[in-house]
Order: C-alpha cells, then sequence, then structure tokens
C-alpha cells in the first residue's frame, strides 16, 4: 500500500446474472484529490461507486479503504459517506437532524453534535435553516443539506452520485464552484460520478473514463484533452476532429498517414504501425489555422493542410466556430475574435492548416 | 339548483342516522313522530343487558386482536411486494388484493369447511382468523401505495450514516410509513367492528355486537337497538378520531422537542 492512496480497488469485477457490469477494475485514488469517474450511462460507473459505499457486493475483486480490507463490510461499517443522486433526505426529519443523523447514531454526545452540525450547517451557508422541514427547501439548498449530512461524519471519502442532474443550469454552475471551495475547506477526498464532461473538466484533478464496464483512460482533465488514448475518449472529452486514413510509412518520430486526398504527418504514437493500417486523427478545433486560399500559409513549411469551404459561421462573442467543408471531412474550427475584427465569410476559400504535434494518432 | 342537490345528498347520507340518534333518546317507547321528549332510559337498560355488554367486549376484543395481527402480516406482505420489480409486483399486487372481490357469503361457507375439516371448533379465535382474512386485503391496499413509492435509497442513505438495518428501519422506515400503518389498523379495526355476514358462519357460541343487535331486532324492534347501534356508531367514530389524535399528537411532540433542540 501506498501512503498516499486512500482507497484501492483490485480486480473488482461485478455480475448481474449474466450480465457483467464491470471488467477486472484496478484504481488507486490519492489522499485528498477529486477524482472523477465519468462515462455515459451504462458505463458501470454508478455500480463502482455503490461498490465502494458498500451497497453492492463484488463478484470478484477487491476494495481497500485506508489499508483495511472492507471487501465484506455492510455500508454502515465503512469509513466513506454519500451524496444521493435525488439526495435522499429523511422526510421527517428537519435539517438540523437530518444532519445529526450520523453524528446520533455514534452517540456524540448532545452538546457536541450541536456544535459540530452548526458549524457544517454555516459550512455550506445554511446557518439558519436548522429547524426548516426538507419540503421547504430549494434544490440548491437540498443539495446543500446532503453534502453537510455526509461531511458531518468526516468521511475518509465523500461519494457524490451525480449531485447536480437534478439541478438546473445556472444552480450547477454555482454549485461547482461550491464543491471546489468545500473540498478546500474540508480537505477530504472527493470522488465524484457523472456523465457531464464539462462537470468533469471543471471540478477533477483527475478523470477516470469509463467505457462498457472498463477504464478508458485515467488522467488530469488537460492530459485527457490534450492527449486522448482512443477515439472514444477524443470525442467524449470535448469537441474535436476525427480523420479517417492509412499509415502510408511509419518512422520512429513521424508517421505519415493517407487521408486519401493526400499525405499528412502525424508523430508516432509509440507503437510501430503496418503500412495500410486503418488509423484516425484527432484534432481539436482551437488547433486548426485557418487562412485565406489566396494568402501564404503563416506556419512553417512542414504543417499539414487541407483546403475547403467556409460552410457555416457562428459567433460566440469572445469566440467564432467555424465549419469547414474539404473533401475528407468537414472540420470544426474554434477560432478567438480578433481585435481587428477580421472574419471568415461564409462561402470563403481557405485552407485549414495543423502543425504535426497539433494532431494525436489513433488505432481502431 | 345543484348547490340543492348537494344539500340533499347530505340529508339523504345522514337522515338515517340523525334520525336513529334522535330516537335513542326518546323518552318514550314510540318509534315514530311525534317527537315526547328526552331521557336516557334506553341507553340505561342497553348498558345492563349483559347479552349486548358481552358482545361489546368481544366485538371489541376480536377487533383488537384482528388489527393487530392484520397490521403484522400486512405491513410485511407490502414491504415485501416494494422490494419486487415489474411483472411479479404487478401479479403479487392484484392476488393480494383480490379476495376484496369474494363474496362474504363464499368466504363465509369456505371457512365453515375448512374449520370444521381441521377440527377447530368455532370460537372467538375462528372468528379473528376469518376477519384477519377479511381485512388484510383492505389493509394492503390502503398502505400500498404509500410503501411502494417509499423511496428505498433513504434506507440506503441511512445505512451509509452508520445504521444498522433494524437502525434504519427503526429510525427512517417506521417513522415515514408508521402514520399511513397507523390509519390502515383503525381501518382494519372499523372493518372487524363492523363485520356481518362472515362472522355469522364462523362464530360460536360468543357472539359479536352487529350478530347481537341482528338477533335482537329479530324479536322484536325494541327502542334499545336504536341506543345499541348509536353507541356501536359512536365507538366506530370514536376509534377514527383517536387514531388520527394520535398521529397529530406524535407530531406535534416531535416539532416541539425539536424546536426546543435547537433554542438550547
Amino acid at each position: 500500500m501506498t501512503a498516499s492512496n486512500i482507497v484501492e480497488l483490485y480486480g473488482v469485477t461485478k455480475a448481474f446474472g449474466a450480465l457483467t457490469v464491470l471488467h477486472d477494475i484496478d484504481l488507486n485514488i490519492v489522499e485528498g484529490e477529486i477524482l472523477t469517474l465519468l462515462g455515459p450511462s451504462g458505463c458501470g460507473k454508478t455500480t463502482l461507486m455503490r461498490i465502494i459505499a458498500g451497497f453492492e457486493p463484488t463478484t470478484h475483486g477487491r476494495v481497500i479503504i485506508k489499508g483495511a480490507d472492507v471487501s465484506n463490510l455492510p455500508p454502515d461499517r465503512r469509513p466513506v459517506n454519500m451524496v444521493f443522486q435525488r439526495y435522499a433526505l429523511f422526510p421527517h426529519l428537519d435539517v438540523f437532524d437530518n444532519v445529526a443523523f450520523g453524528l446520533r447514531l455514534k452517540k456524540w454526545p448532545k452538546d457536541r453534535i450541536r456544535e459540530v452540525v452548526r458549524n457544517m450547517l454555516q459550512l455550506v451557508q445554511l446557518g439558519d435553516y436548522g429547524n426548516r422541514w426538507i419540503h421547504e427547501l430549494s434544490g440548491g439548498q437540498a443539495q446543500r443539506v446532503a453534502l453537510a449530512r455526509a461531511l458531518v461524519n468526516s468521511p475518509s471519502v465523500l461519494l457524490l452520485d451525480e449531485p447536480l442532474a437534478a439541478l438546473d443550469l445556472k444552480i450547477r454552475h454555482h454549485m461547482l464552484a461550491e464543491l471546489k471551495r468545500i473540498h478546500q475547506e474540508t480537505g477530504t477526498t472527493f470522488i465524484y460520478v457523472t456523465h457531464d464532461q464539462d462537470e468533469a473538466t471543471i471540478l477533477s484533478d483527475r478523470i477516470v473514463l469509463m467505457n462498457g464496464g472498463r477504464i478508458e483512460q485515467i488522467g488530469t482533465p488537460e492530459e485527457m484533452y490534450a492527449h486522448p488514448r482512443s477515439l472514444f475518449c477524443a470525442r467524449f472529452l470535448g469537441e474535436t476532429n476525427i480523420l479517417d486514413g492509412a499509415v502510408r510509412a511509419c518512422e520512429s518520430e513521424v508517421t505519415y498517414v493517407d487521408l486519401g486526398t493526400g499525405t499528412v504527418k502525424v508523430p508516432t504514437n509509440g507503437t510501430a504501425l503496418a503500412v495500410g493500417q486503418k488509423v484516425s486523427l484527432a484534432i481539436r478545433p482551437e488547433a486548426l489555422q485557418v487562412c485565406r486560399r489566396a494568402q501564404p500559409a503563416a506556419t512553417e513549411g512542414d504543417a499539414n493542410a487541407l483546403e475547403g469551404t467556409v460552410e457555416d459561421v457562428v459567433f460566440m462573442g469572445s469566440r467564432v466556430l467555424y465549419s469547414i467543408r474539404t473533401p475528407v471531412e468537414t472540420l470544426k474550427y474554434q477560432a478567438t475574435r480578433s481585435v481587428d475584427g477580421v472574419m471568415l465569410a461564409q462561402g470563403e476559400e481557405v485552407r485549414a492548416c495543423w502543425r504535426p504535434e497539433a494532431a494525436v494518432l489513433l488505432t481502431h | 339548483m345543484l348547490r340543492i342537490y348537494v344539500w340533499l345528498y347530505v340529508a339523504f347520507l345522514y337522515a338515517p342516522i340523525a334520525i336513529i340518534t334522535l330516537f335513542s333518546f326518546h323518552s318514550s317507547p314510540s318509534l315514530t313522530f311525534p317527537f315526547e321528549g328526552f331521557s336516557l332510559r334506553w341507553y340505561a337498560r342497553i348498558f345492563t343487558n349483559t347479552t349486548f355488554m358481552d358482545s361489546l367486549w368481544n366485538s371489541i376484543l376480536v377487533g383488537t386482536a384482528t388489527a393487530a395481527t392484520t397490521t403484522v402480516l400486512g405491513s410485511l406482505t407490502a414491504l415485501g411486494l416494494a422490494r419486487l420489480k415489474g411483472r411479479v409486483q404487478t401479479l403479487f399486487g392484484l392476488l393480494s388484493f383480490g379476495p376484496v372481490a369474494l363474496p362474504g357469503l363464499f368466504l363465509g361457507i369456505a371457512l365453515v369447511m375448512l374449520f370444521s375439516q381441521i377440527g377447530l371448533a368455532r370460537s372467538l379465535f375462528t372468528v379473528t382468523i376469518a376477519h384477519v382474512l377479511f381485512t388484510l386485503p383492505f389493509f394492503l391496499e390502503a398502505v400500498r401505495s404509500r410503501i411502494e413509492y417509499f423511496d428505498l435509497s433513504l434506507e440506503e442513505a441511512a445505512r451509509d450514516l452508520g445504521a444498522t438495518p433494524a437502525q434504519a428501519f427503526r429510525l427512517v422506515t417506521l417513522p415515514i410509513i408508521g402514520p399511513t400503518i397507523g390509519g390502515a389498523a383503525i381501518l382494519s379495526f372499523a372493518l372487524s367492528f363492523d363485520e356481518f355476514i362472515i362472522t355469522v358462519f364462523v362464530s360460536g357460541n360468543n357472539t359479536t355486537l352487529p350478530l347481537t343487535i341482528w338477533s335482537m331486532m329479530r324479536r322484536a324492534v325494541s327502542p334499545d337497538i336504536n341506543a345499541a347501534s348509536v353507541l356501536s356508531l359512536s365507538l366506530s367514530i370514536g376509534i377514527i378520531l383517536l387514531g388520527g389524535l394520535l398521529v397529530w399528537y406524535q407530531r406535534r411532540s416531535a416539532l416541539n422537542a425539536r424546536a426546543k433542540d435547537i433554542q438550547e
């Protein structure tokens, strides 16, 4: 066990009857981090969280929390607490009693409970709401109570199951900032489940991208965005252009890919590829450089280029989104608005260029 | 027009009750108008009538035993039903509610045959068994919707916060579904207290109140019956009010305790 790992999963497998929803998951969660389990619905992220909480037994594999094997312990004997998707606040208790629930079970003295619960309500900015009934709260307030009810027990790990899914967009962004603040103030490890890539990138120290019951990729949001290791990852996180082609030549540094209309260069992704193998290039919309075809190319000589026509222009204030039709694919191109106000117009003949290292080579 | 209709409707519903109540206080044995003055003599007679008092006591006994048994069996069934899924749940839901449609006559005959087959003598015990059978479907129907929509993640939340399964049930599940179950228990008592047809078949020498009133009627229509009916009606209403009061009081005391806890 590494000292800084607060949760360790070894070969966690979960099957419901004939259906296997988690395949042999190995994962370490570092103390104090916000780790997001990200993926489309049905990818197994919620099941994995419920396994850590103790609501689902594993079919195979071990769950270690703080160095102790808790695989066979019920939820009430694990040092983790959970914020449920629909909060699951107790409707027969008021806010104070909801938050005090865990401490009363631990038989804390009354005055101590009162003090700690008050401080916790203060932390989530609900200091005056102790005697409110649950049905009197707004969605955002209920969310805060759910957070306070879990955090007041000083869990080793706080589990959050799509906690913002039931809130509307405006409150959601506010709550994300709140979650970050609360994380900083408490220093608790957060495991956060979501299908929303924006929430994941804004909040996380590390993202675990899941697909079909397996871990697709683990990394910081920036790593995941800049260096997706699979088509799935490239598509799931942010906007991206995918160009399909075949390997023409593979050198140690550079791979040449035939897109059908011409050959482009891309950094080799580690493995040697056979000539003729089908591959894809992923290029982020903001990594393209687009200029009018009449003008000379602004980039260095070895830049890749595709010629095309501006098909659509969407002005979004600080950014402008273009669709550029090329013989290969319609490219998404994102530009920051230039101060001199020069914008490409619909129908203009352009050249889309990118430096080889701006693209990521992905095998199928 | 419609307003007048509503008044007539209410009058139609409550006139018999009003008339019986009025004549139970009549000073003369006459059961027809004109009304000649008030007296409690019929009540005095009823209270000294041992047949009546015994059967009243029997009814209370059977009703209580029925309500208790039905509540335990019914609550467990409803909690079990909530954990079933999809078509199985629909099927078992229908099966458990089905007997409501059974004619009392049929249930009465079937039970008499069963009791004689297994050699069980007819007594208040057999009456209680029959009443449990009769009230269970009503109990289930009364609690089902509440228990079916009970959010199981509330129990999970309690477990997550350190509660054992028993604590989660006692501290979360029971307080939330408790008032519903209490109401359904009172309904079971009221149904048992009133039950006539099945009881005719399965009762032994000790009879219940409706049967006693019925046999009093057969001998002669006496003013005693008015008093007896009003008494049995008041008892039914009283029980329902008591139930409501209990729920209200429980709510209020919980509220007060909480307010104090926060102010301190």
